[in-house]
């Protein structure tokens, strides 16, 4: 074989071994959008059924029948809320850590680093009981306050990490034409920063957007979010369980067109994540 | 920086980090040395919660499960992602779609995709997976009532939500790897896996201990999977210890408040003896 015949039958291999694993990996999201496409009583037949009269009554009842647009709501603010806290928290630390060496800074991103490692529980149970004594237990504002502290580490480490790509001499050219040390935050670095504040906004709205735990320990029947609404339908009845599919693909959708969306973010992050030190 | 700009910066973030991460830790570890229930004050036990914990098999299942899953599945994500990262990374103009879909199981939210995951098996909702492999093996095995069974798909699912992530952290150490190092390397006969094992990985040792080091940490708490995936987690031995605590201390009648916070503290020793080596190398680079 020619090495450019070589070259296209290895190319070739690649791409349905690739074909497979993209396969393989959309699965779940694929069979869930087929069975929730089908009326209730073919739905859940085994062996499955491969031909149905598409229905999109599971879609219809979901919105008729619950509260499922007020999971969807507290979802979306507890998200926006606590991702412009964590943002206007995390940025001037994150520049305070990437510019000033030595044992301080190290020790605070250690700590930040064991914060990012604590399971959530031991936050989480003296948070429900503290949020019930001060009285804002089951409201947006408690689930957020709370994501906020959990992702704070995070976002720390990632912003000290874009931060710290911006090279020194800016600052000290900033401060020699008289600019404070806050003026330089706001002046120079902000405007620079914008791709990476961008993508922790990004990386927290989507944390949020997942949490299940936080939710379900902090709310109760009026803060829930949509991973505790859907938890919520498992184990009931059929019909309810295909409302359940037909709210994870409601909330899949918008993610899907987020990840291609926001995918230059997302592996920008995941990048400087990896450049630790 | 001077120091009063330093801690001006940080205090923000410092008064949110002490006040809502570490005063909750204060209370769990002294709610880990009493007898104690929601909305009451406890009472001092000393050391009764550990040695209750300590004795309890329960315990020591959900950890020897939690610490198996967690090394094996850590394991396969270094070796899974890195094979997958070489592959995408040779794409050319498909690559932006290809990762846009591989990245799709990253973002949606775990219980979601494990409810969805459940449902591939689940031969009462007419799972495909379960069909197929009934067909194809003759025999029908439940998925989640047989530990094993239930443990690979557990197993399946935590590689399906992570993989995009270290596939991701992967191809970004793959474009740093120099590529006259490669050619030199091809020049001088290296052929195949031997250009992998003595040319890119260690060039990229960082980048995979990050993936190590994030996985650790991630699959030690597993517990949002676990509650579509396996419904019968205690009865068939795949309790997480996450699981445990919320078990304990928030979902079984008893609310033990004080055990509940005991095994937590026992879990954040254990997530620290893991991540020893991760923090000796950040502080040795953060002090450069």
């Amino acid at each position: 074989m020619t090495p450019s015949r070589l070259l296209t039958s290895k190319k070739v291999f690649i791409g349905s071994l690739l074909l497979v694993v993209c396969l393989m990996m959309l699965s779940p999201v694929l069979w869930t959008a087929i069975t929730v496409s089908k009326p209730t009583n073919v739905a859940f037949l085994n062996p499955p059924t491969f031909t149905w009269d598409p229905s999109f009554r599971a879609f219809v009842d979901l919105w008729e029948t619950t509260t499922f647009h007020q999971y969807l709501l507290n979802t979306i603010v507890v998200a926006v809320i606590s991702t412009v806290l964590a943002l206007v928290l995390g940025i001037p630390a994150a520049y305070a850590l990437s510019r000033c060496p030595g044992w301080v800074a190290a020790g605070l991103l250690i700590l930040a680093l064991v914060f990012r490692a604590l399971p959530r529980f031991s936050v989480l149970l003296p948070m429900y009981e503290i949020s019930k004594q001060i009285g804002i237990y089951d409201t947006n504002l408690a689930v957020a306050l709370a994501l906020v502290a959990i992702n704070q580490p995070f976002s720390i480490w990632l912003l000290r990490n874009f931060f710290a790509a911006i090279p020194r001499s800016l600052d000290d050219a900033a401060m020699l034409d008289g600019c404070s040390q806050f003026q330089v935050l706001r002046k120079v670095m902000v405007p620079l920063m914008g791709p990476g504040i961008i993508t922790a906004g990004l990386f927290i709205f989507l944390f949020a957007f997942q949490e299940y735990l936080t939710a379900l320990i902090l709310s109760d029947v009026n803060a829930g979010t949509v991973p505790v609404f859907i938890s919520t339908q498992l184990g009931q009845t059929l019909p309810l369980l295909q409302q359940a599919g037909a709210a994870a693909m409601l909330l899949t959708f918008p993610v899907i067109a987020f990840a291609f969306v926001a995918q230059k973010y997302l592996v920008a992050g995941l990048n400087a994540g990896s450049v630790k030190g | 920086m001077r120091r009063r700009d330093f801690w001006v910066l940080m205090a923000p973030s410092l008064v949110v980090m002490f006040g809502l991460l570490a005063y909750p830790l204060y209370r769990t570890i002294r709610w880990s040395f009493e007898r104690v229930q929601y909305g009451a004050d406890g009472t001092w036990v000393g050391l009764d919660n550990y040695r209750e914990a300590l004795s309890d098999p329960r315990l020591i299942h959900a950890t020897v499960f939690t610490v198996g899953l967690t090394l094996v599945a850590s394991l396969l994500l270094v070796v899974l992602g890195y094979w997958l990262a070489y592959l995408v990374n040779q794409l050319g103009r498909t690559k932006p779609i290809v990762l846009g879909i591989l990245l799709i199981s990253y973002v949606v939210p775990q219980i979601v995709g494990a409810t969805m995951f459940s449902w591939l098996f689940n031969s009462n909702f007419g799972g495909i997976v379960n069909h197929l492999v009934t067909e194809i093996t003759g025999t029908e095995i439940l998925w989640f009532t047989d530990p094993w069974a239930n443990r690979v798909v557990i197993l399946l699912n935590v590689l399906w939500f992570m993989l995009p992530f270290a596939m991701m952290v992967i191809i970004a150490g793959l474009q740093g790897v120099p590529h006259e190092t490669m050619e030199a390397a091809r020049i001088d006969g290296a052929r195949g896996w031997r250009i992998h094992w003595h040319v890119i990985v260690p060039s990229i040792r960082g980048v995979l201990g990050f993936v190590c080091l994030i996985s650790v940490m991630d699959i030690l708490r597993v517990f949002d999977a676990l509650i579509p995936l396996s419904p019968q987690a205690v009865g068939i031995g795949n309790e997480s210890i996450m699981l445990y605590i919320y078990n304990v201390a928030f979902h079984d009648g008893g609310q033990q408040l004080g055990l509940g916070s005991a095994i937590n503290v026992l879990l954040i020793v254990l997530i620290v003896v893991m991540l020893f080596p991760f923090i000796r190398d950040t502080a040795r680079e953060a002090n450069q």
